[in-house]
């Protein structure tokens, strides 16, 4: 099943991703990292992530570090 | 240049310039990054035909700061690389200088003085004597300086600077004047008589088989930064008690020593030796490092002489250091012209006179 | 099974995290600059001159052997250690400041005498890490803290197109600009770095890529928005595309 998993870490909390993902899969959370940033956090509970990697290939900061498709 | 062999068999006559490039190539320089300035072209002329011949870098610059960064990349790798230069034109290099010392890079850079400030002109100087001992960089560094009083040391120093900038990993200059530059000389090349320093721990290579190599100045951290000065500065006092070389003529019964560097000393001994045949006690004291600058011979010479003249083809340089150095124990006079030929053999008896007598 | 079709490059070093602000695609083009490392197998063999601007901490980046240059130096650096070790894989990464203003000159020569390195420039129409002030890229009307009504023609001139002036130099194998404004031409744009590596391996000369990208911070945008700007006013003056190609005869 096609997926994707954030190192919340590294998350800037720039919310490009969030624009980027054509099925609407990520969301702001609620905790916040150590760079005092909200972290994006991945819902597909309808399994519905294409694994396009649209996503990873507009984050800036590598923070979606994978992106598996199939 | 009429020069053909890189290894001339005994005696040659030589210009200066010739000299100090040719002893380049002898001392296995591998890159040549220049801009042409009198009174040194001659070096990158030289050059320019030597190195493409023995398949070695050469390159003609756009600019003094583009030469003097070829160097420093070029030595990240650690290689043997050079460039050459004069007065205003080293002006542009003092960033780079300054970079280089913090990067701890064995930067090579000869020097040919002409007169100064400014574009001022292509006559003998001794005007950047600050410029090379005390540098126009930021920060606190030092380079290692070396002044050749004759043609042969021309030779001598350029193998020297190659072998302490790379065995200190810091830019090393060969500080000499247009007349050196200029004059022939019979000379002797012989071999690169130094050995090879080994660079294999931290040049820059590619990280293949080991991690990542970082040659930088950039300290985030104060404290870092801290340690890091610290650092270079015993390296700076480990030189200076090592690597410091002077010349003596006659000081030991001395009561007047004349004090002076590069071609300047030449008519100083000429001058020592008349003074003498006519009496009078005088010596003659010519620092071949002028930075690091012999402090310590200077101090216990100023326990036996009464009194310290120094002669420079400038406003009074090197002069504030003999000072520091003898550190108020006796008078030390300034006797000196802002540029043009050396001062007369003559003069300088007259000079010398004139203080012996009071 | 499902199969990984994005990965952090080896070519980035492990669990570091980039000092850029948020949204900043400096941390795109590093990105793509390690794929393409990855890709053609370079990181073992590449050497770095790095410059100053925000892009200033490379080496805690890139995981590869890499020396420091003085503002706008870089490429003169560069040309020494390619000099030095024509073997190695040599390029720089630079803002438009650090290329196109203080190293205009060693830019240009570095082109024209045809060294065999590949240079990458950040076009974000500012000087970044100062605090946005006005450089060699702002556009004509932009605001800056230098040019606070917008930069007029009688005060500052006129703005550089690299990618151009750069194609002009007969040294130059490859010259192009590229966007990071969408996915597709973030896409593109690692196409054409890959083909500037490609270029320096074939031995071709200097080869090119202008990169327009955003500075969300100085010009007080979301990222969302910087990216609007990149496409509505940036991609009009500075237009995409390959201006110098010795293999396609662009
Ligand atoms: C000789 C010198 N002048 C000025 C500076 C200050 N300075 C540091 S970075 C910079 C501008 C960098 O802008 P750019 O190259 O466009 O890169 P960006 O920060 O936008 O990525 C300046 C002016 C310096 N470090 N050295
Ligand atoms: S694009 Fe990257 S840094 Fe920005 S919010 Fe998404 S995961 Fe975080
Ligand atoms: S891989 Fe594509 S579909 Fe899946 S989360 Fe990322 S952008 Fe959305
Ligand atoms: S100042 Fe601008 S260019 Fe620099 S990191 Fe921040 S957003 Fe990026």
């Amino acid at each position: 099943m096609s997926h994707i998993e954030i190192d919340e870490q590294r998350c800037k909390a720039c919310y490009l991703c969030i624009d980027e993902c054509p099925k609407k899969l990520i969301k702001v959370g609620e905790k916040v990292n150590k760079l005092g940033a909200k972290p994006v956090e991945f819902c597909d509970p309808k399994g519905e992530c294409l694994g396009c990697a649209m996503c990873a290939t507009r984050c800036p900061d590598m923070a979606i570090t994978k992106v598996f498709r199939g | 240049m009429t020069l053909t062999a890189t290894k001339p068999e005994g005696k040659v006559l030589i210009k200066g310039n010739y000299a100090i490039a040719n002893a380049a190539v002898i001392a296995g320089c591998e890159c040549y990054f220049g801009y042409p300035i009198t009174p040194q072209s001659e070096i990158g002329e030289f050059m320019s035909g030597k190195m493409q011949e023995l398949k070695r870098a050469y390159v003609s610059s756009e600019s003094e700061l583009a030469s003097i960064n070829m160097v420093i990349g070029a030595c990240s790798t650690g290689a043997k690389a050079m460039t050459s230069s004069s007065s205003c034109a080293v002006s542009l290099m003092q960033e780079a200088l300054s970079y280089a010392t913090a990067e701890e890079l064995p930067v090579v850079l000869v020097s040919v003085m002409r007169g100064g400030p400014g574009l001022g002109n292509i006559y003998p100087s001794q005007g950047d004597y600050n410029q090379a001992t005390i540098g126009g960089g930021n920060g606190d560094y030092k380079l290692i300086v070396l002044a050749p009083g004759n043609v042969q040391e021309c030779i001598d120093l350029t193998y020297k600077a190659f072998y302490l900038a790379h065995k200190y990993k810091n830019p090393t200059m060969v500080l000499a004047d247009g007349l050196l530059g200029q004059m022939m000389e019979p000379v002797t090349f012989g071999d690169y008589p130094y050995p090879e320093v080994d660079d294999s721990a931290w040049a820059l290579t590619g990280a293949k088989g080991r991690g990542r190599r970082v040659i930088r100045s950039y300290a985030p951290s104060a404290d870092d930064q801290c340690v890091f000065l610290n650092k270079l500065y015993a390296k700076y006092a480990l030189i200076e008690e090592k690597e410091v070389m002077y010349d003596e003529y006659m000081t030991e019964d001395a009561d007047l020593i004349v004090a002076s560097f590069g071609s300047m000393s030449r008519n100083v001994k000429s001058a020592v030796k008349i003074a003498r045949e006519k009496g009078l006690k005088v010596g003659a004291f010519r620092p071949i490092t002028i930075s690091p600058f012999p402090n310590k011979r200077l101090k216990e010479l100023s326990c036996s002489a009464k009194k310290f003249l120094v002669t420079e083809i400038n406003m009074g340089q090197m002069v504030r250091d003999v000072r520091l150095a003898v550190n108020g124990k006796v008078p030390v006079e300034f006797y000196g012209k802002g540029v043009g030929s050396m001062i007369d053999v003559e003069d300088l008896v007259d000079k010398i006179e004139s203080l012996i007598e009071v | 099974m499902a199969t990984q079709v994005f990965k952090v490059p080896d070519s980035i070093i492990k669990d570091m995290t980039y000092g850029f602000c948020p949204g900043c695609d400096h941390g795109v083009a590093i990105r793509l600059v390690a794929e393409c490392l990855d890709e053609l197998g370079l990181k073992e063999n590449a050497i770095t001159a790095t410059s100053i601007g925000c892009s200033v901490c490379l080496y805690d980046y890139l995981d590869v052997d890499s020396v420091e240059a003085p503002h706008g130096r870089a490429l003169a650096e560069a040309t020494g250690i390619k000099r030095a070790r024509p073997d190695k894989f040599v390029f720089t990464y630079q803002g438009d400041g650090d290329f196109a203003s203080i190293g205009l000159g060693e830019s240009t020569h570095a082109a024209l005498r045809g060294e065999n390195i590949t240079a990458i420039c950040i076009n974000n129409t500012t000087y970044g890490m100062t605090g946005g002030q006005l450089g060699p890229t702002t556009l004509l009307g932009q605001v800056t803290t230098t040019s606070p009504t917008g930069r007029n023609v009688e005060y500052y001139g006129y703005p550089i197109r690299i990618a151009e002036h750069i194609a002009l130099c007969e040294g130059t194998a490859y010259s192009a600009r590229v966007s990071l404004d969408s996915v597709a031409n973030i896409r593109k744009a690692k196409q054409a770095i890959k083909k500037a590596f490609e270029y320096q391996l074939k031995g071709l000369g200097f080869s090119f890529v202008e990169i327009l990208s955003t500075c969300p911070t100085n010009w007080h945008m979301t990222p969302q928005k910087a990216h609007d700007r990149v496409r509505d006013d940036m991609m009009k003056v500075f237009v995409p595309g390959v201006y110098k190609d010795v293999l396609q005869k662009v």
